[in-house]
């Protein structure tokens, strides 16, 4: 068959059947005049290479059918795309919040299950995600290809619009990331934490921080325990759940970061502003908790949980950031080895993102110091 | 200057402009590719696959006819504006001279 009328035939399939003969007879006379012409201009036949490049030209087949195609461009329109990324953001948001309250309460009611309850939490939020996702997506195409334009996209009221502010996961992630625009807009005006005002917002986060790590240090040296963590029951009695040799290792370097993220918080209370300084003694902080995490990691071997004669190692590693770990803590039993399991792949998770948190706080202090003026 | 915002930047401005050229130039009966040739010799170049799909759509909007006739040994399809093709095509050209005369004043 010739080139041109493969070429052709390419186009066809995409097309509409009721149109397909009338479009295919016209691109045919478009593209055979282009030869013509170029064959005119030579004085000679075209080698198939040189028709190739006429039809390169004219465009891939997918991309000329697509021109043809009658209704809407695109599954969700830019009219209709910034619903639908709202949509998404809150709608993520809220799965997240209630499965993280769910799990909440299930630590609570049966602290022996937190580990099943833990890979529950994380597929239920994936699961019900990408059911959010593929319903919004399905209903914007709807809407989209019918033309249906619901009252709410086009008799809003600005006196409605105050909930779009608040369930803007955008702010309350630039908020996180310590954008005081964004804390200013949406805290509570006034509010006050344990006699601190709320929008002082470094001396809150620097007071909450310190508070926690000094928890935290206390019960890292043994000062404090806390009764019923590490005492698991599974079916068949009770676990015992034992360090792996990495944190007898890293125990001075864990003691040393903490402390050194409470001096760098109570210069931060002190100084009433985080400043310049606080922000330089924050980067080797963050840099050394990524080294303590990359150590972690090399270990790979976490925890031994014990039942019994019975022991199983809780690890992680490059290997469970995937999917399929995701899926295979759901399918992993409520035995040692499947609890093992579902620890170390939720472990290996929060480690991860821990990491992908600390290396960006490092690129942001760094470019807060950069940017900002002399104080 | 960045190039590959200024081409976005000038694609955007063109694109408008592309139909109303199309009709004015269809006020002679030509088909796609000596329309585009004849395009082409007044500076404004487009692509095929822009423009026999725009032709398709002006066509189903009312403001274009067509017919097939052999012409060259070849069948061709002829486009010519419609009625409402020539009055769409006054009222654009109006609303052209009147953007045209805004901008020239701003610039």
């Amino acid at each position: 068959m010739d080139i041109i009328e493969r070429y052709l035939e390419a186009v066809a399939a995409q097309l509409p059947t009721d149109d397909r003969e009338d479009i295919v007879a016209e691109l045919r006379d478009l593209i055979l005049s282009r030869v013509e012409a170029r064959e005119e201009e030579l004085g000679r036949a075209l080698t198939d290479e040189e028709k190739e490049a006429i039809l390169h030209e004219i465009g891939h087949p997918l991309i000329v059918a697509a021109r043809y195609r009658k209704g809407p461009d695109s599954l969700i329109g830019p009219e209709l795309f910034p619903y639908w990324l709202f949509g998404a953001k809150a709608g993520l948001t809220l799965i997240a919040a209630v499965q993280a309250l769910g799990l909440l309460i299930h630590v609570l009611g049966a602290p022996a299950d937190v580990g099943r309850a833990i890979g529950q939490a994380f597929h239920g939020f994936f699961s019900g995600a990408l059911t959010l996702l593929g319903a919004l997506t399905l209903a914007g195409a709807v809407m989209e290809h019918f033309n249906i334009k619901p009252t709410w996209l086009t008799k809003w009221r600005v006196r409605d619009l105050s909930a779009f502010g608040l369930a803007d996961p955008a702010k309350w992630g630039a908020s996180l990331a310590g954008s005081e625009k964004a804390k200013a807009e949406w805290l509570p005006k006034g509010a006050r934490v344990w006699g601190v005002a709320v929008n002082d917002k470094p001396g809150v986060e620097a007071l909450v921080s310190l508070i926690v790590a000094g928890v935290f240090v206390m019960w890292w040296i043994g000062v404090i325990s806390f009764p019923g963590l590490g005492a698991v029951h599974l079916r068949g009695g009770a676990v015992g759940m034992e360090p792996a040799p990495v944190w007898a290792a890293l125990y001075g370097p864990i003691l040393a970061l903490a402390v050194g993220g409470m001096a760098v918080d109570a210069i931060t209370l002190i100084r009433g502003r985080e400043g310049r300084l606080g922000w330089f003694l924050k980067i080797p902080l963050a840099g050394a908790a990524l080294w303590v995490l990359w150590r972690l990691f090399e270990a790979g071997w976490w925890f031994t949980l014990t039942q019994g004669d019975a022991t199983a190692r809780v690890e992680g590693g490059a290997a469970q950031i995937s999917l399929q770990a995701l899926r295979a803590i759901n399918e992993a039993g409520r035995d040692l080895g499947g609890t093992a399991l579902t620890l170390g792949t939720v472990l290996t998770w929060v480690f991860a993102i821990m990491a992908i948190s600390f290396a960006v706080n490092i690129v942001g202090y760094m470019w807060r110091i950069a940017t900002a003026k002399a104080c | 200057m960045d190039q590959a915002l200024f081409e976005t930047m000038r694609l955007e401005l063109r694109r408008g402009t592309l139909v109303l050229a199309v009709l004015a130039c269809l006020r002679t009966e030509r088909y796609g590719y000596t329309l585009r040739q004849a395009l082409a010799a007044d500076g404004l170049e487009m692509e095929e696959s822009t423009l026999y799909p725009l032709l398709r759509r002006l066509e189903g909007q009312g403001l274009l006819t067509s017919e097939w006739r052999e012409e060259e040994k070849r069948k061709k399809r002829f486009y010519v504006l419609s009625p409402g093709g020539e009055a769409m095509l006054a009222a654009l050209t109006e609303e052209w001279r009147g953007i045209n005369a805004s901008l020239e004043r701003i610039l």
